[in-house]
C-alpha cells in the first residue's frame, strides 16, 4: 500500500496532466458530496413552469425572484445546472458502489481461479457429495421456499421454519457422513474440482453476448430501478476484473518470493491474502479507474434511453434526452455532455499514467 | 471440412441451448408481462375503454393462444393449478389453497367449480354476490368461505346457479387442512410434454422464432426488416474504420509520423472519452439544426423519396441522411482501433525480418508494405472477429439518436415493451454471428499465417 502511495506521489510530482486530472476529480468528489447544502436556487426535479427551454445566461431568465437559471432550464422549466450537479452526484454514488463490488468479487474469483489453476481443489468424495447434497438443500429451503411464502404473502413464520429446517438437515447430513467416511473407503478417494476451467467457462458464456446487449437484455426482465439495476451492472462488470486477477496470479504464482513463501508451509488463505494479493493491487487500481470511466458512460448511456432506470431517477442522461423534444436546445447538451466528458477524460488520464507507473516497475 | 471447424460447431449446439433457455425461462419466471401490462391496466391501452370482466376475458384467451397457459418446465416442486386458472390473483389465492389444503385432489374440485358459480351469477345477478364472492376470493378461512358459499346457494335465483353454489360447497367439505409442515416435504408433479418449456424449444428448433408481442409480427420477418435497413451502413462505417486504422498507423509508425504521433494520440484520447451518444448529439444539434447549419436532414431514411430514381441518385440521397450517423460510428470506434492497430504494426517492425528486409536496402515503405503488414494481421483479424457481433447489435445508440430502423433500435424498443421473442432473437443472432465470426478468423489465421496450417489444432 505504501508503495503504491509512493508511485503516485511521484506522478503528482512529475506529471501536470496527471495531478490536473485527480485535482478535478477531488474538486468534483468534494463538490458532490456537500452538494445538499449548497445555497441552489432550485431542487433537480422542481418544474418551473412558467420558464421552460430558457437558453443560459439570457437576461429574462432571471425573471422570477426567487432564483435565475444560469444555465438555462429544459421544456419541463427544470433547472440545467442543478441537474447538472445532483446528476453528478448520483452517477458516482451509484458508479463508485458498483465498481467497487464488481472490482472485489472479479479479484476474489479470479485470484482464486488463477491460484487453483492447474491443480484444482481437491476434496475427497464424500465432502464432495455433502457439498453437492446441501447445496440442493439450500436452493430449497433457503431460497425457493422463503421465496415462495414471500410471494403468497404467508407470514414470517413460514419462512422461519423453512430456514431452520434446511439448517437441521444440514447439521445433520454433517454428522451423518462424517461418521460414514471412515468406515466406507470409496468416500476417502480424491475428487479434483476444477475451480478454473469453471470459471473460465462461465467468463466465457457471460462475454459471448456483447456486453451492452447483456445488460439491456437483464435490465428488460426486471423492473426498473436503481439497485436491481445496480445487481445487473455488477453482475454483468466483474468478469474483466476476475480476467485481469486471473493473469496477474498466474504471473504471481511464478514469482520466487511467492514459491518460498509457498515452501515455508503457509495455508491457502496466507498464500493468496498476504502474499499475492499487493502485488496484484497495482493493475486492478489502473482497471478500476478506467472502469468507473465507462462505467459512467455507460449508465448515462443508459439513463439517457430511459432503460432501468425510474423516470424521477436525477441523471446526466436524463438531463441530455431532453433535447429530443427540441432539438435547437442547445445547451442541454453541451454542458451535461462536457462535465460528463471531462470526468470521464479525468479518470482515463489517471489510469493512463497509472498502467505506465506500475508498467515501468516490472521491467 | 476441417476436423477443429466441426468440433468447434459441436461445441456451439449446447451453448446456443444454454443461452436460449436461460433467457427464455428467466423471461417467464419473473412476474410482470407485456400482455399484463397492455390488457390489464385500467388507464392506457387499446383496452381501456372496456370493463373488468371483458379485459379479464381477452386477457385469459390472450394467454391460452400463446399457450401461457400451460406449466413452465417439465416439472414443478408443488402442486399444479386448474388450467382455468390464469389471472394474477386467482393464481396467488390458488396457490394459497394449494399450500394450506394441500394437493390437487382436494382443492381442484373446488377451484374448478369457482368460475362455473361466477359464470351463472353473472347471468342472475344477486344482492349480496359481490361480496360473497370477495370473500371465496380472498379469504382461506374454510369456515369463511363455506358460509359465503352456503350464502349465495339460498339466495341463488335461478336452478343453474343454485346447483353451481352447490358444486362449490361440496368442493369446499371435501378440502382437509394439511397438517401444520407439510410444506417442507415437496411435491413434485411431472407435466409431461405440455409444458412451455417442451413447446418453444421444439418450436425453435423447426425454425420457427415466434410472434412480436409488440406487433404480432413474425419476429423473423421483423429482424430481417431491421438488419437489410442497417447492414450497408455498419458494414461501409466498419470498413472506412478499418482502412483509416490501417493507413493511420502505416504513416504513424514511420520515422516522419513523429508529429502526426504527437497530434493524433492525444485527441484520440479526448475522443474517446466522449460517450457516443453525446458526440451524436453534438453533431445533430451542430449540423442538422436550424439554428446553427442545417447541412443534413436530420431524422430517418427518407422514406418519401421518389419510388423511380436512378441508382447513383438514390445512392445520393441515402447518403444525404447516412452521413451523420456514418461519421459518428467512425468517430467513436476509429480511436479504440486505430490505437490495436498501431501496436500490432509497430511490434511486427521490430521483428528480425523487418531489420533483414531494411539491411537489404529496401525503403521505409516497401518494408511496410510488404512485409510488415501480413504479419501485423493476425490482431487485426482478432478485432474483426470481436467488431462483427457488436455490428448486428448495431450500434443501440446512433440509430436510437438517428432513428433509424436497424437492429439497435428494434432491441432498444422490444426492452422498452418487454417483447421477449424479439429481445431472445436478437440476443440469439449475436452470439451466432459471434460463433461465425470465430470460424471465420480461424480460417483467416490459416490464409495469414501458414504456419498455423502446420500445427495440428
Amino acid at each position: 500500500m505504501r508503495q503504491i502511495w509512493q508511485k503516485l506521489k511521484v506522478l503528482g510530482r512529475g506529471k501536470l496532466a496527471f495531478s490536473a486530472a485527480m485535482a478535478y476529480l477531488l474538486c468534483l468528489l468534494v463538490l458532490i458530496s456537500i452538494l445538499p447544502w449548497l445555497p441552489l436556487p432550485y431542487a433537480p426535479n422542481y418544474l418551473d413552469l412558467s420558464h421552460t427551454l430558457q437558453p443560459p445566461f439570457s437576461a429574462n431568465a432571471a425573471g422570477a425572484e426567487e432564483g435565475f437559471h444560469l444555465l438555462g432550464t429544459d421544456a419541463l422549466g427544470r433547472d440545467v445546472l442543478s441537474n447538472m450537479l445532483y446528476g453528478a452526484r448520483t452517477a458516482f454514488f451509484v458508479s463508485l458502489p458498483v465498481m467497487l463490488l464488481s472490482t472485489l468479487l472479479g479479484l476474489l474469483v479470479g485470484m482464486s481461479a488463477g491460484y487453483f489453476a492447474g491443480k484444482g481443489v481437491s476434496l475427497n468424495r464424500g465432502k464432495f457429495l455433502v457439498l453437492c447434497l446441501s447445496f440442493l438443500l439450500f436452493a430449497f429451503y433457503a431460497v425457493y421456499l422463503p421465496a415462495k411464502a414471500w410471494r403468497l404473502g404467508l407470514g414470517d413464520d413460514v419462512i422461519f421454519y423453512s430456514l431452520g429446517t434446511f439448517l437441521l438437515f444440514t447439521v445433520l447430513l454433517y454428522t451423518l457422513f462424517f461418521s460414514l467416511f471412515r468406515r466406507i473407503r470409496t468416500l476417502k478417494k480424491k475428487v479434483v474440482f476444477p475451480v478454473d476451467e469453471l470459471v473460465l467457462k462461465v467468463i466465457e458464456v457471460l462475454s459471448s453476448i456483447p456486453r451492452f446487449v447483456l445488460i439491456l437484455l437483464l435490465a428488460a426482465l426486471f423492473p426498473p430501478s436503481v439497485v436491481l439495476l445496480s445487481a445487473i451492472l455488477v453482475f454483468t462488470l466483474w468478469t474483466e476484473t476476475a480476467r485481469l486477477a486471473r493473469a496477474e496470479m498466474l504471473r504471481t504464482r511464478q514469482l520466487s518470493y511467492f514459491e518460498a513463501a509457498h515452501s515455508l508451509g503457509l495455508t491457502n488463505w496466507q498464500l493468496l491474502y498476504r502474499q499475492a494479493l499487493p502485488n496484484i493491487v497495482g493493475p486492478i487500481l489502473v482497471s478500476f479507474t478506467f472502469g468507473l470511466g465507462s462505467l459512467l458512460t455507460l449508465e448515462s448511456t443508459l439513463s439517457f434511453l430511459n432503460i432501468g432506470v425510474p423516470t424521477t431517477f436525477v441523471s446526466w442522461g436524463r438531463l441530455i434526452a431532453g433535447i429530443k423534444t427540441n432539438t435547437s436546445a442547445w445547451w442541454l447538451v453541451l454542458f451535461p455532455g462536457a462535465m460528463l466528458t471531462a470526468t470521464v477524460l479525468a479518470l482515463y488520464t489517471t489510469s493512463y499514467y497509472l498502467t505506465s507507473a506500475f508498467t515501468q516497475h516490472k521491467d | 471440412m476441417p476436423p477443429y471447424l466441426l468440433k468447434r460447431i459441436l461445441y456451439a449446439i449446447p451453448f446456443l441451448w444454454l443461452v436460449a433457455s436461460v433467457i427464455f425461462l428467466l423471461s417467464r419466471l419473473l412476474p410482470g408481462s407485456f400482455a399484463e401490462a397492455r390488457i390489464l391496466e385500467e388507464k392506457q391501452g387499446y383496452y381501456s375503454k372496456g370493463s373488468q370482466s371483458t379485459r379479464q376475458a381477452v386477457y385469459q384467451d390472450y394467454l391460452h393462444k400463446t399457450r401461457q397457459d400451460l406449466p413452465l418446465f417439465y416439472f414443478s416442486l408443488s402442486p399444479a393449478l386448474p388450467q382455468g386458472v390464469l389471472l394474477e390473483a386467482d393464481k396467488l389465492q390458488a396457490e394459497r389453497l394449494l399450500w394450506k389444503y394441500g394437493d390437487k385432489e382436494a382443492v381442484h374440485p373446488y377451484l374448478e367449480s369457482l368460475p362455473h358459480l361466477e359464470q351463472e351469477l353473472r347471468l342472475s345477478p344477486q344482492d349480496d354476490a359481490a361480496e360473497h364472492l370477495e370473500t371465496l376470493h380472498k379469504s382461506l378461512d374454510k369456515e369463511k368461505m363455506l358460509l359465503a358459499a352456503t350464502a349465495i346457494y339460498r339466495e341463488a335465483t335461478t336452478k343453474e346457479a343454485q346447483k353451481a353454489a352447490e358444486q362449490v360447497v361440496l368442493g369446499l367439505q371435501a378440502m382437509q387442512p394439511q397438517p401444520a409442515y407439510s410444506f417442507l416435504l415437496p411435491t413434485f408433479t411431472w407435466h409431461g410434454a405440455q409444458n412451455q418449456y417442451h413447446q418453444w424449444l421444439f418450436q425453435t428448433l423447426k425454425g420457427d422464432l415466434g410472434v412480436s408481442y409488440r406487433s404480432s409480427r413474425p419476429v423473423g420477418e421483423l429482424l430481417w426488416e431491421a438488419i437489410s435497413n442497417t447492414f450497408w451502413l455498419l458494414l461501409s462505417s466498419m470498413l472506412i474504420v478499418f482502412f483509416l486504422a490501417l493507413e493511420l498507423s502505416m504513416c504513424l509508425v514511420q520515422g516522419k509520423g513523429k508529429y502526426l504521433r504527437r497530434f493524433l494520440f492525444p485527441s484520440f484520447f479526448v475522443l474517446d472519452s466522449i460517450p457516443a451518444f453525446v458526440l451524436a448529439l453534438l453533431l445533430l444539434v451542430l449540423f442538422a439544426n436550424p439554428s446553427f447549419l442545417q447541412l443534413f436532414p436530420v431524422f430517418g431514411m427518407g422514406y418519401y423519396a421518389a419510388e423511380n430514381l436512378p441508382p447513383f441518385a438514390r445512392a445520393g440521397q441515402w447518403l444525404q441522411y447516412m452521413a451523420l450517423p456514418l461519421l459518428c460510428l467512425v468517430l467513436a470506434n476509429l480511436p479504440y482501433i486505430t490505437n490495436q492497430v498501431y501496436t500490432a504494426v509497430q511490434s511486427a517492425r521490430q521483428a528480425d525480418y523487418a531489420r533483414t528486409a531494411r539491411a537489404k536496402g529496401l525503403s521505409e515503405r516497401a518494408v511496410i508494405r510488404t512485409h510488415v503488414l501480413r504479419n501485423a494481421l493476425l490482431p487485426v483479424i482478432t478485432l474483426v472477429s470481436d467488431v462483427l457481433p457488436a455490428l448486428v447489435a448495431g450500434s443501440v445508440i446512433i440509430e436510437t439518436i438517428f432513428a433509424i430502423p436497424g437492429v439497435g433500435r428494434l432491441l432498444v424498443e422490444s426492452v422498452l415493451a418487454r417483447d421477449y421473442p424479439v429481445l431472445l432473437a436478437i440476443v440469439l443472432l449475436t452470439v451466432l454471428v459471434r460463433l461465425v465470426a470465430y470460424f471465420m478468423a480461424d480460417v483467416t489465421y490459416r490464409w495469414a499465417d501458414p504456419r498455423l496450417k502446420h500445427r495440428t489444432a
